[in-house]
Order: C-alpha cells, then sequence, then structure tokens
C-alpha cells in the first residue's frame, strides 16, 4: 500500500500531459480564430 | 548514357576529387583513430572491462566516423554547387542515390581497413578475424544505405552537418547492436552458426533500407 | 452545427463515457495483481499510452506516402498532428515506464526491451521533428520529413525486434509475470478503446488547427496583394 503514490503520480503524468496538450490545442485555436476574422475583415474592408 | 555508366561517373568523381584533396579519409580517419585513443584514457587501466566493452568502442567508433564521412561527403556538394549541378543533368536521381551510396561505401570501407588494424595494435585483440571483415562490411553497408538518404536532406537544411547524427544514429541503431554481439561472438571464438541470427539481421537491414532508401530518395528530393 | 462539430461531440461523449468504465474497472473491478501490488494497475494506462504512441507512427507514416504521392498539404497537416501526439505520448510512457520500474524493481531505469525499444522509439520522433523543424519551405519540409517518417517507421519493428534478440542473449528479470487473466484483459482492453477515441477526437482537433494555420497564411498573403 506504500506503493499507492508511485500509482498516484503514474496516472497524474498521464493526465497532465493528456489535460496539457488539450489546453494547448484550446489556446491555439483561440489565436487562430482571433487572426483569421481579423484578416477577413482588413481583407473586406480593401 | 546506361544506368552504369551514369552510377560509376558519380562514384568516379568522388573519388578523383577525394584523391586530390584526400579531405575526408584523412580527417575522419584521425578521428577515428583519436577516438579509439581517447576510449582507452576513459577506461583507464582496467583491461577486463576494456575486453567486455571491445566491440562496442569498435562500433560506436565506425558509427561516429560513418557520420563524419557522410556529412563530409554531402557538403562538399552542396558547397561547391555541385548538388544543384548534378539534379539538373539528365542523370535521374536514382543513379545519384546508388553513385553516392556505393562513394560513400568506400570511402566508409576504406576507414575501416585502416581502422581495423590499429584497434588490433592498440586493444591486443585479433580483429583482422574473416567473421569481423564480413560483420564490418555488412553492417557498413546499412550504414551507407540510410546514411546517404539522409546526408542529402541533411545538407539542405539551417543547419546541415548537425542534423544527420540525430537523423542518423537512431535509425542505425539496430546494425549497432547485432554488429556489437556479432563481433563479441567472434572475438569470443563462437562459430558460425551462433553468429548467424545477428548476420541474418544485419544482412534483413541491409536488403530493407537499401531498397527502401533508394526509393524514398527520389520522391523526397523531387523539387 | 456542422458535420465535424457533431462527429467531435459525440467522439467527446464517447471518450468520457469510456475513461469513466476504464477508471472503474481499473480501481474497483479489476483485482490486485500477486507479486507486484497496486503498483501493476499503471500498466492499464501504461500499455494503451504504447498503443497510442505506435498507432501515432502507422498515422504519420500513411500521411507522409500520400503526401510524397499527391503531394496535397492536407496529408502534411495530419503528419505534424500525429507526430505532435505521438511524441508527447511516447514521452508520457519513457515517464510511465520509470515510475514503475522504481516500485516494482528498484530502480528508475532498466534496460528491459520495452524502455528500451521505447527509448530509440522517441529518439525516431524527435527525428522527425528536428527536420521538420531545420528546413525551410513548405514543400520541402513535409517532403523531407515524410522521407524521415517513412525510413523511421520501417526501422522500428527491426529495432524491436534486435533489441528482444539482445535482451534474450543478457536476460535480466524484469519481466511482467503471469498472463493476463480475463478481469485483466478485460480492463486492458476498455482502457485501449478509452485512449483510441482520446487520440482520435485530438488528431482531429489537431489537424482542423493545422488546416486553419495555413488558412490564415493564404490570408495574408491576400491581404497583402490587396494592399500592394
Amino acid at each position: 500500500m506504500d506503493n499507492l503514490g508511485y500509482l498516484f503520480a503514474a496516472f497524474a503524468v498521464i493526465w497532465a500531459v493528456v489535460f496539457g496538450y488539450i489546453l494547448v490545442l484550446m489556446n491555439r485555436q483561440k489565436k487562430l480564430k482571433r487572426d483569421i476574422e481579423k484578416l477577413e475583415t482588413d481583407i473586406r474592408q480593401n | 548514357m546506361n544506368y552504369f555508366r551514369k552510377v560509376s561517373a558519380i562514384v568516379w568523381k568522388d573519388a578523383l576529387s577525394e584523391m586530390r584533396t584526400r579531405e575526408i579519409v584523412f580527417s575522419v580517419l584521425v578521428f577515428a583513430l583519436l577516438v579509439l585513443v581517447i576510449f582507452n584514457f576513459a577506461f583507464g587501466a582496467d583491461e577486463t572491462a576494456m575486453n567486455s566493452i571491445a566491440p562496442g568502442i569498435l562500433w560506436v567508433t565506425f558509427a561516429f566516423a560513418g557520420v563524419l564521412s557522410l556529412n563530409r561527403s554531402f557538403v562538399q556538394e552542396k558547397e561547391n554547387g555541385c548538388f544543384e549541378a548534378l539534379t539538373l543533368c539528365p542523370v535521374g536521381r536514382d543513379a545519384i542515390y546508388v553513385g553516392k551510396m556505393l562513394s560513400s561505401l568506400v570511402f566508409m570501407i576504406i576507414i575501416e581497413i585502416i581502422t581495423l588494424p590499429v584497434y588490433s595494435f592498440l586493444f591486443n585483440l585479433n580483429v583482422l578475424s574473416f567473421e569481423i571483415i564480413i560483420i564490418t562490411l555488412l553492417a557498413t553497408i546499412g550504414f551507407a544505405a540510410v546514411g546517404t538518404l539522409f546526408s542529402a536532406l541533411a545538407v539542405n537544411t539551417r543547419v546541415r552537418e548537425m542534423v544527420l547524427p540525430i537523423l542518423f544514429l537512431p535509425v542505425v541503431v539496430p546494425l549497432l547492436i547485432c554488429a556489437v554481439n556479432a563481433s563479441g561472438d567472434a572475438l569470443a571464438g563462437e562459430s558460425w552458426g551462433d553468429l548467424f541470427s545477428w548476420l541474418m539481421l544485419i544482412i534483413a537491414y541491409d536488403v530493407v533500407f537499401v531498397v527502401a532508401s533508394y526509393l524514398v530518395f527520389e520522391h523526397a528530393l523531387e523539387e | 452545427m456542422n458535420k465535424s462539430h457533431i462527429t467531435k461531440m459525440v467522439l467527446l461523449v464517447l471518450t468520457t463515457i469510456s475513461f469513466m468504465a476504464a477508471l472503474y474497472l481499473i480501481f474497483f473491478y479489476v483485482p490486485t495483481e500477486l507479486s507486484m501490488g497496486v503498483v501493476q494497475r499503471i500498466f492499464y494506462f501504461h500499455v494503451p499510452v504504447a498503443w497510442i504512441a505506435l498507432l501515432s507512427y502507422v498515422v504519420i507514416f500513411v500521411s507522409s506516402i500520400m503526401y510524397l504521392r499527391k503531394r496535397s498539404k492536407t496529408w502534411d497537416t495530419v503528419a505534424i498532428a500525429a507526430a505532435e501526439i505521438g511524441f508527447i505520448f511516447t514521452t508520457a510512457f519513457l515517464v510511465t515506464g520509470s515510475i514503475w520500474a522504481k516500485p516494482a524493481w528498484g530502480v528508475w531505469w532498466t534496460w528491459s526491451p520495452r524502455l528500451t525499444s521505447a527509448l530509440v522509439l522517441w529518439f525516431i520522433y524527435v527525428a522527425y521533428l528536428t527536420i521538420r523543424a531545420y528546413t525551410q519551405g513548405d514543400d520541402r519540409k513535409a517532403r523531407f520529413s515524410s522521407a524521415v517518417a517513412i525510413i523511421g517507421f520501417i526501422d522500428i519493428p527491426i529495432v524491436i525486434l534486435s533489441i528482444s534478440l539482445w535482451r534474450t542473449q543478457h536476460p535480466s528479470a524484469l519481466i511482467f509475470e503471469g498472463g493476463l487473466t480475463p478481469p485483466m484483459l478485460l480492463t486492458l482492453q476498455i482502457c485501449i478503446l478509452a485512449f483510441t477515441l482520446l487520440y482520435v477526437l485530438i488528431l482531429i482537433q489537431s489537424i482542423q488547427i493545422n488546416r486553419s494555420i495555413l488558412k490564415v497564411r493564404d490570408l495574408r498573403r491576400l491581404k497583402e496583394m490587396n494592399e500592394g
């Protein structure tokens, strides 16, 4: 039962990695959406 | 110009260029010998340790020297503008691959031919046995096959030579494992039967990667 | 609500359900393994992570071949998306493998066939990402990385084979003992399912992001043309 720490650590690593990557993806998507909207309005104004 | 003449033209060009400047063979050879000597310092006076890692030292040396010679071979082309010239002339990229692979193979073999006796001398081990020569030859073919393709790619990147080891060494791991083990067995006096599985794997590697690199080279370098 | 949105929603729901099922199975259903104790449960996440890492390389391999044949940028976006995910999962495999090794065998690292092969796989992923990073020009980047991917992929089984051969010659008692009992097998299968669904979801999302990046680049060029 004293090895529970390791068990927790392993699962935490996987969870953190997956969650972290999903956050990264979400941020990228947000930034890209902003860029696309801005560029499209710029082009339309021209 | 038939295929054979195209390929030999490329090999001959590299050979001539090398005979005039002796850039590759000398610098890589000195490097290889230095690596051997440095390993000796790294392991100090512990002779039993040295003997057990002996084949490993040999193959690390060959791997690093191989990377160097592959690098020089293509960097020369790039610097002299030969690369673009080669792709322009009606030789066909497949002939370029075969030609460069053969010339890299020859350079590496020359370096190995000189390194092996020196190694024998420094480490007091007879590596000039038939088995080891066969192992070396076969493994070097694999080095040349993959190395030529990766070298052609690496030379066209921003950092040029630095990329080649990163691409080359992981892919060549099976060769290193098999060569080290086979050499170790050969030095210990094992028979051909024991070396069989290692050699089979090296030969399989060679066949697979000569074909694969040949096919990929053409498509990857087509602008 | 377009088709891609619906697909992603469905995937998300399925993934969540399978992960909840997986967690239940791992922590409440499957009995504790005798030799290693509770730590052995890492296995149920550890193995699927490896599966994803390998699956990802298959995806890179196929998209690389398709890129070299069709020269369409879409295939390249698939390749780089899969490469990112695969690299991250390979790293996770190595880290969890290490975390498992310490309580199970007392050392942080062992040159066992599984971990050693994973380490080489990690370097093969690094090779792919490196050639991409240092090559300039979209087409060249895609072509060169496709070449590396194809060679790397063909290499993977040979690497695993040679490492196993090497390790059977110099065995160390660091193998997973015993087979899998039916409850263990079921748990493992559900976990693999959960991770595969997650993978597909993240992959689709990443591919869409990469395509948006290309779209932004095209829009920028269009904007400059209009202004110039």
